[in-house]
């Protein structure tokens, strides 16, 4: 049975055994090639579901608008089980009203290339699951993967600060402040953002690079310790910002600073918001 | 005026004169998209791609615009920005120019006048392209458009094989510019013969129907339907939709004030953020996901139906392409369709709507 089979199979007992109210997946786009997030309630939708590498978007995200009454099924890639573990951690879901379907993941593309974020990705299978469909994704495969990509952070870490903030502001200077970044991703559940509180207001509104600089700053500021690096912001901006770039200098500072990496352990305290007397602190002088 | 006949050499020429007189804007390849740039000469122009990333309405209704600056120890006196100087616009798309056809409905149609956008438009020249190749994801022919529509354009040129031809008044955009229009040939019956062959080639690429009034009597009584939920599950509530939108034309305004001095600016807003419609009480009349969901549909299949009695999609089909989520409109209204069309939703309907009570 293909893995698609298995996975529609498995929905289709779940909803039908009433274990589960709806069954979060993937089902095809209008355009060919495309995919949407699909919500299923029914036994007999279930044949909608696929799974393929355009199934980027990360469903996680979609947890924390769902009333936590009733017990939901969700198909995780490795991505979307760091993210659920990030929230887990955060007490944003609850896992005894889960039942995590996890995939393999073998990359997302995006117009036939291998996704950004992929290329460096160690963590293709899911870290937290009920069960798997179908095959686990090889992980000595997926080393040579990352092995084979040079360091992404090399050109930002090489340049001089000045250098690196001239780079950055190139970057966000495209950004039209649509906040489609923050609104795929999994851990931007505040019920107000910052940039959306007005009074007083915090970040100006305009597209001026001093704004956009300090949404994609204090954003990725937020993400510290807790961003799993899936990409669904970058794939998601609609002005091909590189995010990642953000989001891999602050998962790498996190590493190397407070020795963890996000969404792996639901056990270990977020790096950001627990305190240790030992922690390192040669800043404050 | 009859169509006439530019050659390649000849649009050249003039974009040279144009640049030296205003401002001459055209798509231009950025990254692995185009997006309207100002050039100096139509080599920097780049026609190979249907849509630019944002729509030309970008042009005359900025995202960011500085209405007026003050001094705070100087009440009542503010200083104006500068008279926008002439453009042009080359290269736009036939359902952009719709669109920008529709924002001079909201803007300046009945009513007040929007001085910011009137200013701009005034001033504007729009410079259509013919679709000979309409993209997968267009629809304009849906949405009672045309991959050759003049709607909103000064001039519509087709693209023949190295000479275009010209419907519209190419010397009244030269007059505007303070500059001789160049005397065109007067196209030939082949030529005219050739355009009306792609133009109905181009058409007939689109295979998207919507039946816009039916559409709209549904919606009028849809307000409840439980569809909405449903359509909006999917929906990340971000503003891609809006802000790739050739139609979309909210604003809001902020003054920003520094050391005595600000000014008082205007960006575009979203009706698909949560505080869009928060009033200063706290209230949110439309707090849900799913009513913003529907509210951007309603207004583009509905509203504006009722407010300047035309639909205000264009189907230029950025939306579908841009939504992180996969959302396309076309599908969007394929499901409404099905949805409202049917005995038994009647019957849902007046379930949801006996639950939760009429609204409006």
């Amino acid at each position: 049975m293909s893995r698609e089979d298995q996975l529609r199979k498995r929905a289709r007992d779940l909803l039908a055994a009433r274990e589960v109210v709806m069954v979060i997946g993937y089902r095809a786009g209008r355009r060919p090639g495309t995919t949407v997030p699909a919500f299923i309630t029914r036994p007999e939708d279930t044949d909608k579901l696929i799974f393929n590498d355009r199934c980027g978007a990360n469903l996680t995200a979609y947890l924390p608008r769902i009333p936590k009454t009733a017990k939901v099924a969700i198909v995780a890639k490795g991505c979307d089980s760091r993210s659920i573990v990030a929230l887990l951690k955060e007490k944003q879901v609850e896992r005894s009203k889960l039942v995590i379907l996890g995939v393999g993941c073998e990359g997302i593309k995006v117009d036939g290339q291998l996704s950004d974020s992929c290329t460096t990705c160690g963590y293709p299978n899911p870290v937290i699951f009920d069960e798997m469909v179908g095959e686990t994704r090889d992980m000595t495969e997926t080393s040579d993967v990352s092995d084979r990509v040079p360091d992404p952070l090399a050109d930002l870490e090489s340049l001089s600060p000045d250098e690196r903030w001239h780079s950055l502001m190139e970057d966000v200077a495209r950004c039209i402040r649509c906040y489609a970044c923050r609104q795929v991703c999994p851990n931007c559940y505040c019920p107000t953002c910052f940039v959306d509180t007005n009074n007083p207001q915090w970040v100006g509104k305009t597209t001026a690079g001093s704004d956009n600089m300090l949404f994609h700053l204090m954003r990725a500021m937020h993400m510290a310790g807790r961003c799993v690096e899936c990409g669904t912001c970058h794939r998601a901006c609609p002005m091909g910002i590189d995010l990642m770039k953000f989001n891999r200098k602050v998962a790498r500072i996190v590493r190397d600073r407070f020795g963890t990496v996000a969404g792996i352990d639901p056990d270990e305290p977020p790096a950001l918001a627990a305190f240790d007397p030992n922690d390192r602190q040669e800043f404050i002088k | 005026m009859k169509p006439g006949i530019i050659t390649a050499e000849e649009l050249a020429r003039l974009v040279t004169e144009w640049a030296r007189a205003g401002a001459v804007y055209a798509p231009v390849r950025v990254r692995d998209w185009t997006e309207f740039r100002r050039i100096s000469s139509l080599g920097e122009a780049d026609f190979s791609r249907i849509n630019t990333k944002l729509p030309v309405r970008s042009l005359l209704f900025p995202q960011c615009e500085t209405m007026f600056r003050f001094k705070t120890d100087e009440p009542g006196r503010v200083e104006e920005p500068p008279e926008p100087e002439p453009q042009v616009i080359l290269g736009v798309r036939p359902c952009d120019a719709a669109g920008i056809a529709l924002l001079d409905k909201f803007f300046s149609g009945q009513g007040e006048t929007d001085t910011y956008y009137q200013r701009r438009r005034e001033k504007t020249m729009l410079i259509g392209l013919a679709c000979n190749s309409p993209a997968d994801t267009c629809f304009c022919t849906a949405v009672l458009g045309s991959p050759s529509g003049t709607r909103g354009l000064d001039l519509l040129l087709t693209d023949l094989g190295g000479r275009y031809l010209a419907e519209g008044d190419i010397a009244e955009v030269c007059r505007r510019f303070g500059i001789g229009s160049p005397s065109l040939a007067e196209a030939g019956d082949a030529d005219l013969a050739r355009k009306k062959e792609l133009a109905d080639k181009a058409a007939a690429t689109i295979t998207q129907q919507i039946d816009t009034g039916k559409l709209k009597q549904l919606l009028d009584a849809a307000d409840n339907h439980p569809v909405w939920e449903e359509l909006s599950l999917p929906c990340v509530n971000c503003a891609a939709c809006t802000f790739v939108c050739p139609t979309c034309h909210c604003f809001d305004i902020t003054d920003e004030t520094r050391k005595g001095s600000g000014a008082r600016i205007r960006v575009w807003d979203t009706c698909q953020s949560c505080i869009y419609s928060q009033h200063a009480s706290g209230h949110n009349p439309r707090a849900t996901p799913a009513s913003r969901f529907r509210n951007r549909t309603m207004d583009k299949f509905r509203y504006t139906v009722d407010m300047i009695g035309e639909v205000s999609c264009v189907g230029c089909g950025r939306c579908g392409v841009e939504c992180p989520a996969g959302i396309d409109i076309r599908e969007t209204v394929e499901t409404l369709f099905a949805a409202l069309g049917t005995k038994q939703t009647k019957d849902a309907v007046q379930k949801a709507e006996g639950k939760t009570g009429k609204q409006q």
